[in-house]
């Protein structure tokens, strides 16, 4: 092949991607070697492919330049930080600079008062809103617990085996109404004594149950804070009625019959 | 601020032969990006890819003695250096265990995002330009100077003869040559 041939026979392609076998290899460098002038033409490749490569360049992170120059040059880095020596600035003390000294000085002081006021204002936001955070809280905790109770009181009412009894009010009381669910399964007895008139001062709702003609303490019905909820007495596995009576705070062996507030035969 | 000095590709040569460390630092910031292409168009994973180049550029320093001007340009030496290492990695058991299947996608954003204010030239202008390259020349050129595939294989993947893989590649680089220089 002459030089014209060589060209167009593609071989400085191949030989410039890094394609050519071996060879073609060996007669590309034969050719390179016997014509010089043919350098000039390979190097035009070699750009034209070395721009396309450019122009899909991505930039690694810079970690790598690191580690590579950490490799190569391990003592480079050490060396250059030990020579480094921190330059001395000297004091000035020339008039001018102390008159600007004493105008900084003076802009740090109307500074610092202006930061004092700042944090004065500041903290008083800030108990303000601390306060308000606590009052808030509390009034979470509490529609907190009163929403538990809602549930237990819900839980009871909705439990399957819970038989509703309702305690309607003697001639004593007419208006008076207690509700009782009496679980089947355990004997558990809840009541729910939200319709039960006010408790005068120094006495106390108590629960009886009558069993065998006999009256038997079901427990103390807490009324306290205005709040009644649902509430667990004691259990009972037979029963022919319940009764609530008035009596002292405490409680009383034995029901005090005039007191019978309410009452419902099973 | 360094100054931005500019060296000839002969100057160049000769300052590294001399281990002049200025001159590898020029050599890092205009090719790392380059090279960092090539090797991320067949490792898809930054991690993995990264190592590479580290790995490439220890391999460039210590063996630069053996770079022989007469037989090519310093980039395409270097190129040949990173994608036979590349390639050697892919082969490599550790690498087979943790290749993870990324989308090219993902490598177009990357190098969107990364501005290299270091090239050497307008990239984003090149960049412009090589995408008027056809698609027929575009994937010659990225499976032969890029991926390193043999113009056996090329032959086999894009379902044409052994001899129209020399020819189109020869069409390509002049139509790439045309492109750069409009």
């Amino acid at each position: 092949m002459n030089q014209e041939e060589f060209i167009s026979s593609g071989l400085l392609e191949l030989y410039a991607t890094g394609i050519s076998s071996v060879e073609e290899t060996r007669i590309v460098e034969d050719y390179l070697k016997q014509f010089p002038e043919l350098r000039e033409e390979l190097k035009e490749i070699e750009i034209s492919l070395e721009n396309y490569a450019q122009a899909n360049a991505i930039r690694p992170s810079s970690s790598v330049k690191e580690k590579v120059f950490d490799r190569i040059f391990p003592d480079a880095t050490v060396t250059e930080e030990k020579n480094k020596i921190s330059p001395v600035i000297p004091i000035n003390r020339n008039p001018q600079s102390n008159l600007l000294f004493k105008l900084m000085a003076a802009a740090s002081f109307i500074l610092l008062l202006g930061s004092i006021a700042l944090n004065y204002t500041y903290y008083h936001k800030y108990s303000n809103a601390n306060e308000q955070l606590q009052i808030a809280q509390q009034k979470i905790d509490h529609q907190e617990k009163s929403n538990l109770a809602m549930t237990e009181d819900l839980n009871v009412m909705t439990n399957k085996y819970a038989q509703p009894v309702v305690l309607n009010g003697t001639p004593h009381a007419p208006d008076a109404l207690a509700k009782i669910f009496w679980m089947k399964n355990t004997g558990q007895v809840y009541i729910d004594p939200t319709n039960l008139p006010q408790v005068p001062e120094g006495k106390q709702y108590q629960l009886w149950a009558i069993v065998d003609g006999k009256p038997i303490d079901g427990g103390m019905i807490a009324t306290e804070k205005g709040i009644y909820h649902i509430q667990k007495m004691k259990s009972f596995g037979k029963v022919d009625a319940f009764a609530i009576t008035l009596e002292k705070e405490g409680g009383s062996p034995t029901p005090t019959m005039d007191e019978m507030i309410v009452s419902a035969k099973m | 601020m360094a100054e931005i000095i500019k060296y000839s590709e002969e100057d160049l040569v000769e300052l590294l032969r001399s281990n002049d460390k200025s001159a590898f630092e020029y050599l890092y910031d205009n090719y790392s990006g380059a090279l960092y292409g090539i090797i991320f168009k067949i490792i898809s994973d930054h991690e993995q890819a990264e190592d590479v180049l580290q790995e490439a550029f220890v391999r460039i320093w210590n063996n630069f003695s053996a770079y022989d001007p007469s037989k090519g340009r310093l980039f395409t030496w270097m190129l040949n250096i990173t994608r036979n290492l590349t390639i050697d990695t892919t082969r490599s058991k550790s690498f087979k265990k943790q290749s993870k299947i990324q989308s090219s996608e993902k490598a177009v954003d990357y190098a969107s995002n990364n501005n290299n204010e270091k090239e050497r030239f307008d990239a984003l202008g090149i960049r412009n330009q090589v995408s008027l390259l056809k698609e027929d020349y575009r994937q010659i050129i990225v499976l032969s100077y890029f991926e390193g595939f043999t113009q056996d294989e090329i032959s086999k993947k894009l379902g044409i003869p052994l001899g129209t893989v020399k020819t189109r590649m020869r069409a390509a680089i002049f139509e790439l040559k045309k492109i750069l220089q409009t």
